[in-house]
């Protein structure tokens, strides 16, 4: 056997750049493969690092067809699911809210979890300090936290004597009874824990709070059965509560799935299934080069196999080359793999607007070597194997005898069309694929909001319900209207607004129905999104007044609750009427009625997906339905000094007003927009080096398999031109043959480009067009008529007589 | 009878960076039609290299070379093309058959270079042409179903299917045993005897006097063309 790697050795050296470019294309191959598998494996579809994570489930919903991760579920819902669900042995609720952790000299929002006992013994949470919470907690008067490590160490400098002490959250008091360990964050990036109370009796069901549900499956349970049996639940939840359930359905899915959304499945698929294209187009690419170095040593095997060498020994020494080349290529790719993955997660550390979830596992792990192994020496077999066996099937007889001069022979020839026809499938779904992933993030990146964005900076402001709810909301609009009076007083600002949603932020969609409209027995009420802005608002943002007025003072609390809707709106639940004047229902706000009064541009909240850029919008007066929680658009002066911070001038001005209220989420609303794209936009990142890597693959291949043929052709061109073909005769005749393997690579090509496409349509992952389904078929064409006419031309440079004599 | 071939001293030279090899030199040569002309002479010594120019598969260096009275040397590819196509038959040493296709298809192949013929006919003319070889049967076998020898009869069949005025065979036996070479060398002495005219290169004296004349060449020249009978007396 050494001797036998000692030969291949040797013969790579011989030729070091085919050594070179074999080595090159199966690394590509093989480092893709690797990360690829190990990115999905660490991110999406790996098992929960917990005793219960492989049984571990989100219960969450879908509205209108779109999914709704985080708080999702009313909490009377979840009673009621808790109540007539089989499926899980466990099922646990926790609420999220975003508070004020104040000291003397600062106040700062933290990300905080309501939770129960039960929620630290599932994600097996051990406290750093002090003890966890308890089921007393829950029940107790007094207000206690757990810090997450982040806080203790960031707001009380890492006071190893904090557990007992007092701490002061959105204004009230906290005993601190413990610490988490570093590193946990289950199963978001909540900074810390307080007891999970909520009231449900007497509490109207559309008023109950939306809450986050999660549990572990009974053993043997599916995902597939708990999820028909949530249907079932909620089904019945749509008959007997319409207004609130008539477009929402429940779903249980994973963790994972639930970070990435719905389409989800898809797009790992996508991933998996374009990484293995690069993979077999690597493989492919490589057997056949193999497979053409075994042919050049035809006549050496016939020599061998004449003094006796048995078959199996030629296959191994044939392939001891292939096995060199792949263990080189995935020791190259495990490295180039593991920096990859270190610089991804590095940049989702850094630019994704969340934490990484708890379960991410950065770098390879020893699944992925594992994997990786696997990977190699299936690609040993499939690249040395199959030519070492073709190449020692021949007659060695024949070889030894034959001093003839012929052309490529029939198998070897067929062979090379499979391998074209596979080359030009697999490169043009997966090319395909990856325009239609550019093609929609182009279209994100582009999308029109309808609202300005450009130097402006949010920030997210909520008041304390003790302080400024129910009976005292007029405090609440008297702060935002002090907040925009001192911020403007600067001349730097130019304009302060208010609004519930932004552009960057999802929108709130809500069941709505328009007066006179019947909506059956068993109704399914139309959505809109609703949003309630400043009087300002319009102008601060620059939104275009197409019918009937925005809001103005006369909009007050008291009077006729008025509404602006957007053009869409008006098109989709008022078709051909006018819409100024008429009164819709909003289900979910105590079936308020508003009148609109005025209709102005289509908006986008949240990602520009085509689903989202569809939504019908309504915008609200503030004033007529205050909120604690708002957030602040200021826009900064054209003529403000370079040294204006107006971040800093909110803080001063938050803190002056109130100092428990701290703004957060401060953001540029560009950058915002920017930072909720960067997921997608990595997404596509990835596709663009797949479609790269199959670009250079798949056409070095084609171009390689095509020219080398056409080279083997030499001498039957130097035939033809002998019986009188033309130039035009011998490209018409080559470009004809490799027309039809084109067209039968395309067949499968473009149909699975499609489908490709079609699945991550589903999820808005990809958008395909005309540009995609005509562009990429066209390139490969030209890629192949390239590949044609190249070698021909030389052979066709070439006398007659010296193509003849060609070997 | 017609003079179909006139070569006036006409050479060929090959050039490579550093040396300049003279293939032929100051070759003067009439072949007429109806003539069976054997070019004979040691390995290297210019032969093929002749037929190649014959043939218009290669151009010479200098001289003048007149097929049918026409000047060669002005002829674009096109019409070099279509003179292969319409006056010579090419017999190779190595059968060059194309793999890929039957040997109907094989010798149909010339056909397929003329705009003037329906498919019908050319199907006809084939078979007519495997008739003459007596390989009709084999019409629908591939190459590498067929012996040497009978390889070298479909070759012969795609060298007379488009009736050219000359037949070129280079080493037409060299590749085959004695019995078959024997077989095709009748072959060739049958289409002559029908009128067909025919240059054959050959280094075997026994096929050489197969002819009724024979040119040798030694270096590049010209050095004796003598008529068959002569030969053999």
């Amino acid at each position: 056997m050494l001797d036998d790697i000692l030969y291949a050795v040797r013969g790579m050296l011989k030729n070091p750049r085919f050594a070179a470019l074999t080595t090159f294309v199966m690394t590509i191959g093989l480092s893709l493969c690797i990360y690829m598998f190990s990115f999905i494996f660490n991110t999406l579809s790996g098992t929960i690092p917990l005793e219960d994570g492989e049984r571990l489930r989100k219960v969450t919903t879908v509205v209108n067809g779109v999914a709704y991760d985080g708080t999702s579920v009313r909490y009377q819902e979840y009673l009621d699911i808790v109540n007539q669900q089989t499926s899980f042995e466990f099922l646990d609720a926790y609420d999220t809210y975003t508070v004020t952790v104040s000291t003397s000299d600062r106040a700062i929002r933290y990300s905080s979890h309501f939770v129960s006992e039960e929620f630290f013994k599932v994600s097996e949470a051990k406290p750093a300090l002090g003890r966890l919470l308890t089921k007393a907690d829950s029940t107790s008067n007094e207000r206690v936290v757990v810090l997450g490590d982040l806080v203790w160490r960031e707001m009380f400098a890492s006071d190893p004597t904090i557990v007992g002490q007092k701490v002061r959250i959105d204004g009230k008091n906290h005993t601190v009874v413990g610490v988490t360990e570093p590193g946990y964050r289950f199963p978001d990036f909540a900074q810390m824990y307080m007891p999970f109370k909520v009231e449900s009796q007497g509490i109207a069901r559309e008023d109950s709070n939306f809450v986050a549900v999660y549990g572990v499956l009974k053993e043997g349970v599916s995902e597939q059965q708990a999820n028909r049996e949530m249907e079932t639940i909620f089904a019945e939840f749509a008959r007997q509560y319409p207004e609130l359930n008539s477009t929402k359905i429940g779903f249980v899915w994973t963790f994972q799935m639930e970070k990435i959304g719905k389409g989800g499945d898809a797009l790992v698929l996508a991933m998996a299934l374009a990484v293995l294209f690069i993979l077999v187009l690597a493989c492919v690419n490589v057997g056949n080069l193999l497979l053409s170095r075994a042919i050049e040593r035809n006549k050496e095997s016939a020599i061998r196999t004449a003094l006796g060498a048995p078959r199996s020994v030629l296959i191994r020494q044939l392939m001891c080359e292939s096995l060199i080349i792949s263990v080189l290529s995935g020791c190259l790719a495990v490295l180039i793999a593991g920096y990859g993955l270190d610089l991804t997660f590095d940049y989702f550390l850094n630019s994704l607007p969340i934490e990484p979830p708890f379960w991410w596992q950065a770098g390879l792990t020893q699944t992925s070597l594992m994997i990786t192994v696997v990977t190699v020496l299936s690609t040993v077999l499939i690249t040395g194997g199959l030519p070492a066996w073709r190449a020692t099937k021949t007659d060695i007889n024949a070889v030894l005898r034959d001093g003839t001069r012929g052309a490529q022979s029939k198998t070897a020839g067929l062979l090379s069309k499979v391998i074209v026809g596979l080359e030009v499938t697999l490169s043009c779904a997966l090319i395909m694929l990856s325009a239609a992933m550019l093609n929609l993030v182009s279209k994100m990146n582009d999308a029109d909001y309808g609202v300005a964005v450009d130097n402006r900076v949010a920030a997210r402001i909520a008041l304390p319900s003790e302080r400024y709810g129910k009976e005292n909301i007029e405090r609440a609009k008297q702060y935002y209207q002090s907040l925009e009076e001192k911020l403007t007083a600067n001349p730097a600002i130019e304009t302060v607004t208010f609004s519930q949603s932004l552009p960057h932020t999802w929108g709130i969609f809500q069941n709505i129905s328009v007066e006179g409209v019947d909506y059956g027995k068993n109704p399914s009420y139309p959505g809109s999104n609703v949003s309630i802005v400043m009087n300002n608002y319009f102008s601060a943002m620059e939104m275009t007044l197409l019918e009937g007025r925005f809001f103005n003072n006369s909009d007050a609390a008291g009077t006729s609750l008025n509404a602006v809707v957007t053009k869409n709106f008006a098109e989709k639940h008022l078709a051909g009427e006018n819409p100024i004047g008429k009164r819709i229902k909003l289900m979910e706000m105590d079936n308020a009625v508003v009148t609109i009064v005025g209709v102005t541009n289509n908006v986008i909240f949240g990602q520009p997906f085509e689903h989202n850029s569809d939504k019908a919008s309504m915008f609200l007066a503030y004033q007529q339905f205050p909120r604690l929680n708002m957030n602040a658009v200021i826009k900064s002066a054209s003529t403000a000094p370079a040294t204006h911070n107006p971040v800093s001038l909110l803080n001063k001005a938050a803190v002056e007003l109130d100092a428990d209220v701290a703004p957060y989420s401060i953001t540029d609303v560009q950058a915002g927009i920017d930072s909720r794209l960067s997921g997608m936009n990595f997404i596509a990142n990835i596709f663009i080096l797949f479609a790269i890597s199959s670009m250079v693959i798949a056409f070095s291949g084609i171009y390689g398999v095509m020219a080398n043929s056409i080279v083997q052709k030499t001498q039957e061109i130097g035939v033809r031109r002998a019986l009188g073909a033309d130039n035009s005769n011998v490209y018409n005749h080559y470009l004809m043959q490799a027309t039809k393997q084109l067209v039968a690579g395309l067949i499968l090509g473009i149909p699975a480009g499609v489908l490709l496409i079609k699945m991550l349509e589903q999820g808005s992952m990809a958008e395909g067009s005309m540009l995609v389904y005509v562009g990429v078929p066209v390139l490969i064409s030209l890629v192949i008529v390239l590949a044609v006419v190249l070698p021909v031309r030389n052979a066709l440079n070439m006398e007659p007589s010296s193509a003849l004599r060609h070997e | 009878m017609n003079t179909l071939i006139k070569l006036t001293n006409l050479k060929k030279v090959f050039a490579t960076d550093e040396v300049e090899t003279h293939a032929l030199s100051e070759i003067n040569l009439d072949i007429k039609q109806g003539e069976y002309v054997s070019i004979s002479g040691p390995s290297g010594c210019g032969k093929s290299t002749l037929l190649s120019i014959l043939g218009l598969l290669d151009t010479c260096s200098g001289g003048s070379f007149e097929l049918n009275g026409h000047q060669v040397a002005g002829l674009d590819h096109k019409q070099r093309a279509y003179i292969r196509n319409k006056e010579i038959g090419f017999v190779f040493q190595s059968f060059n058959l194309i793999s890929d296709l039957t040997v109907e298809e094989n010798v149909t192949l010339p056909l397929t270079y003329r705009k003037d013929l329906t498919k019908a006919e050319r199907k006809q003319m084939a078979l007519a042409a495997l008739e003459k070889v007596d390989m009709s049967h084999r019409a629908k076998h591939y190459p590498a179903q067929l012996s040497g020898g009978q390889q070298q009869r479909v070759a012969v069949a795609r060298a007379i299917v488009g009736n050219p005025s000359i037949i070129l065979a280079d080493e037409p036996t060299g590749n085959l045993d004695s019995k078959n070479a024997e077989l095709v060398m009748a072959l060739l002495d049958k289409l002559h005897a029908e009128g067909t005219t025919i240059c054959m290169v050959t280094h075997d004296p026994r096929g050489a006097k197969r002819a009724e004349r024979i040119v040798e060449v030694f270096d590049g020249r010209i050095v004796g063309d003598t008529q068959a009978q002569v030969a053999v007396a």
